[in-house]
């Protein structure tokens, strides 16, 4: 067990998530079914948070990834922030320790994230909306869920019993 | 665990997520004239070291692609450079082969040594022509160096040589002028295509180190002329009577890929002139076996 303080170690994984999603994604995963660290690190924050500084969180993070596409601005943000306080109010339903439920939790929020950029973006007229969401969305969620789970797998013991921001 | 339980949301973090939706709403309303410059703004900024470490890492993927596919030519590279000597070496001795075919004039066939695995590729060798070629058994073959065996059969499509290194070969030998004259065969209990022996050499003859030994031509299958070896030193004397000498084969089996078959209408000639064994004997000092 480690002795850092719970906060020092979440911050710590979520260091290590951004630094995969900076260097590992584009490395291994260069194609558009790549896992979203990004996404994994604000739910890993959101459900260990109050669901205010998991909405601020999930602003500022979609405000970020909204500034390297450009076109879109402001549509990640707009997902993100209500991802963000979704996970951080669904939390206590969440049993975060487990494999399966997290899993299944990062999927949902995965494709529910596109279905908000989609919607914001007004796209959801386009006609490839339905193979963008029936199959791009769920095949990119099934990574972030395995990447999620993995994550989750090898940092089990600094995650548990961190503590609420 | 359910986990968080106890921190449920609050009225503060309701306020806090509808002013974030608020701002995110405002963010996407804002004009194209206002989202690129402040995109630019945060890229240039907070993103900065974010943007240089992906590019960074996409620089590597594409340097570890391109260290594979510099490795894949590499190898190919290096497997034709590989055989670049022996494409020189086969080029020399094919070179030499014509040399020697020009010289002969007719009365051979060129043949391929297809070597086999195994130690009696050393005593016997099988060629890549036979009867349907002209070769027939008891034929002498030959190298550009010199005196490799003679044909023992002959398939419609091979033949099967008897190298020199075989316990059972002998040929009539005689040293360059036709002074001296003996039998060479393998040396026995040497390393098989190292060394072979001139036996039959009258005690009142000495042969100096690095006398040039050919076919003398007695014996009606190997004409006259051809290299067998060169002095490398007396091996013994028998009471008086004759000396053995040892001998440095002018070509080793093992190492030929091409050879000619001369015919037997050859026999009866002289090669000399072929193979420039003409000269007088090497004047060298006379030498004992090591």
């Amino acid at each position: 067990m480690s002795l850092a303080p719970p906060r020092l170690r979440l911050a710590a994984v979520l260091a290590v998530l951004l630094l995969a999603h900076l260097w590992l994604r584009p490395t291994l995963f260069p194609g558009r079914f790549a896992p979203d660290f990004v996404l994994v690190a604000l739910l890993f924050f959101a459900v260990r948070s109050r669901p205010g500084a998991a909405a601020v969180a999930g602003l500022v993070v979609g405000l970020l990834t909204d500034a390297v596409t450009p076109t879109t601005f402001g549509t990640a943000a707009f997902a993100l922030t209500i991802v963000g306080y979704a996970a951080g109010w669904l939390k206590a339903l969440v049993f975060a320790d487990n494999l399966l439920v997290t899993a299944v939790f990062v999927f949902a929020a995965s494709w529910v994230r596109d279905l908000l950029e989609l919607a914001a973006s007004n796209a959801l007229r386009s006609g490839a909306v339905g193979t963008q969401l029936l199959v791009v969305s769920p095949v990119a969620a099934l990574s972030t869920a395995a990447a999620a789970v993995v994550t989750l797998f090898l940092f089990r013991p600094l995650l548990r019993s961190a503590p609420a921001l | 665990m359910p986990i968080g339980a106890e921190r449920y949301g609050s009225r503060a973090d309701t306020l806090a997520f509808i002013a974030c939706l608020v701002v995110s709403l405002v963010v996407l309303a804002l004009p194209e004239t206002l989202r690129m410059p402040i995109s630019a703004a945060l890229r240039r900024t907070v993103l900065l070291p974010a943007v240089a470490l992906e590019a960074r890492a996409s620089a590597s993927r594409e340097e570890r692609q391109n260290t594979i596919l510099l490795r894949a030519q590499r190898d190919s590279l290096a497997l034709d450079a590989a055989l670049v000597p022996e494409l020189e070496a086969e080029n020399a001795r094919l070179r030499a082969l014509l040399h020697l075919r020009a010289r002969l004039g007719t009365g051979f066939v060129t043949a391929e040594v297809l070597h086999q695995t195994g130690i009696g590729d050393a005593l016997t060798m099988l060629l890549g022509a036979g009867r349907n070629a002209g070769i027939r058994p008891l034929e002498p073959v030959v190298a550009p160096s010199g005196l490799v065996g003679m044909t023992i059969a002959a398939d419609p499509r091979t033949s099967v040589v008897m190298a020199w290194t075989h316990p059972d070969f002998r040929v009539s030998a005689m040293v360059e002028g036709g002074k001296i004259f003996g039998v060479v065969a393998a040396r026995r209990g040497e390393t098989v295509g190292d060394v072979m022996e001139l036996r039959g050499v009258p005690y009142r003859d000495s042969l100096p180190t690095g006398t040039p030994v050919v076919t003398s031509g007695l014996g009606g299958v190997f004409p006259r002329g051809i290299p067998i070896g060169t002095v490398l030193g007396m091996l013994r004397e028998s009471e008086g009577w004759e000396r053995t000498y040892l001998l440095r084969p002018a070509a080793h089996p093992a190492q030929v890929t091409h050879v000619l078959v001369l015919s037997e209408s050859l026999a009866a000639d002289s090669l000399e002139a072929a193979f420039d064994t003409l000269a007088a004997p090497a004047d060298t000092d006379a030498g004992e076996a090591p």
